[in-house]
């Protein structure tokens, strides 16, 4: 689930406290997707329970400072290599790990952007046989159709992700 | 059958490496499409498949024969392979039957002949009614069904088509599509290189350069959001 592993991204570069943790997610998602604090501190607990985070004491406010494990890189590491599948989730997922992404220092953001492309390929070919499959029948063509466009939109956007993203490091 | 082959293949261009080492075979029957960005190597590749171009290293085989060892290349293209390109297609002055019936007659075939194969042709690809129309007098559609037909006559079985969807609408590009893949089902094979994705789903294979190397959408495991 996203907020996990967004939290995780962010806590790869450095301990963080859970206001700032709030603040950072917002900013890198463009807040697509606002949080609160207390689903801040709701996943950080559960982190904290799988061995993916460790609270490690306080600053000189008393707020407790997480910092990842090396079991939570394992994870976070994971979620970075494996492309969202288009048939349940939530849209968001994508644009919150490719934001996560281009934040993060260690991530080969252009293995991200190509494994997701590939994998929105996959399924435009599935889209694309049952098209064919289904011969005259206009409604069902049109419905296809639509999901053929709402990927299509994807693959654009990734393209554009990779061109963004390789200008501004030249 | 394999139709044709690149053995790691490799092509510069000066100091540029278009190409660094890919391998693809396209076999009868086969849809391959070819994505990247611009000047990724999609057209160099297309060209060497075609015999178009020779390779800096590596092997180019069409049906078995490596082109390093073909003298008359301009030949075995003429009886091999057929392109299809976003435009410079049809020859405005020739009919749609005379455009088909062109390569035919470049290979000395007698022009009733050529005409009766340039027609069965055109039927196969639905616009055998419109054969003795100039193409100014044709749709986009029908032009670039024209074109294929022309790539198709006289049994060529290797289609090289380079954005062959260039200036169409959707519907007009998926109609184009569905014939391509119709011609692969009745036995050719076809090398697409194309920028759209929804295009591109129609193969079989969808390979993608990037940087002059291949990677191809083979499986990955995917995640389940939830």
């Amino acid at each position: 689930m996203s907020i996990r592993h967004g939290l995780l991204a962010l806590l790869s570069s450095a301990p963080r406290y859970g206001y700032q943790l709030r603040v950072e997610f917002e900013a890198s998602t463009g807040a697509t997707w606002p949080l609160n604090i207390g689903q801040v501190y709701t996943t950080l607990s559960r982190l904290e329970r799988d061995g993916l985070v460790a609270p490690g004491g306080a600053d000189e406010q008393g707020r407790a400072v997480y910092t990842i494990t090396e079991a939570g890189r394992e994870e976070l590491e994971r979620w970075f290599s494996t492309p969202v599948d288009h048939s349940d989730r939530p849209r968001d997922e994508l644009v919150i790990k490719i934001a996560m992404a281009v934040a993060a220092t260690d991530v080969d953001v252009g293995e991200v952007i190509q494994a997701q492309r590939m994998a929105g390929m996959r399924t435009l070919q599935d889209l694309t046989r049952a098209k064919r499959a289904t011969g005259g029948g206009l409604a069902q063509r049109l419905v296809l159709e639509s999901m053929i466009f709402k990927v299509e939109a994807e693959q654009r956007w990734l393209d554009h992700c990779e061109a963004v993203v390789k200008e501004k490091n030249q | 059958m394999t139709v044709v082959e690149l053995r790691d293949v490799t092509r510069e261009h000066g100091q540029v490496h278009a190409l660094r080492g890919v391998s693809l075979e396209v076999g009868q029957g086969e849809l391959v499409a070819v994505m990247g960005p611009s000047g990724s190597g999609k057209s160099t590749l297309l060209n060497l498949a075609g015999g178009l171009d020779r390779p800096t290293s590596g092997a180019v085989l069409i049906e078995g024969r490596d082109l390093a060892g073909v003298r008359d290349l301009a030949a075995l293209r003429r009886g091999s392979v057929g392109y299809v390109f976003q435009d410079l297609n049809l020859i405005p002055s020739l009919t749609a039957a005379e455009n088909v019936m062109l390569p035919r007659e470049l290979d000395g075939v007698r022009a009733a002949q050529a005409r009766r194969e340039a027609l069965a042709v055109l039927a196969d690809v639905g616009v055998d009614q419109i054969a003795d129309r100039f193409p100014e007098e044709l749709s986009g559609g029908q032009r670039q069904r024209v074109a294929i037909a022309r790539a198709l006559v006289g049994e060529r079985r290797l289609l090289l088509a380079d954005e062959p969807t260039g200036a169409l609408d959707t519907a007009t590009g998926d109609e184009i599509l569905h014939l391509l893949r119709e011609r692969c089902d009745a036995g050719a094979a076809v090398l697409l290189v194309t920028h759209e994705p929804r295009y591109a789903a129609w193969a079989d294979r969808v390979v993608y350069l990037r940087d002059g190397l291949i990677a191809e959408a083979s499986a990955v495991r995917l995640e389940s959001s939830r």
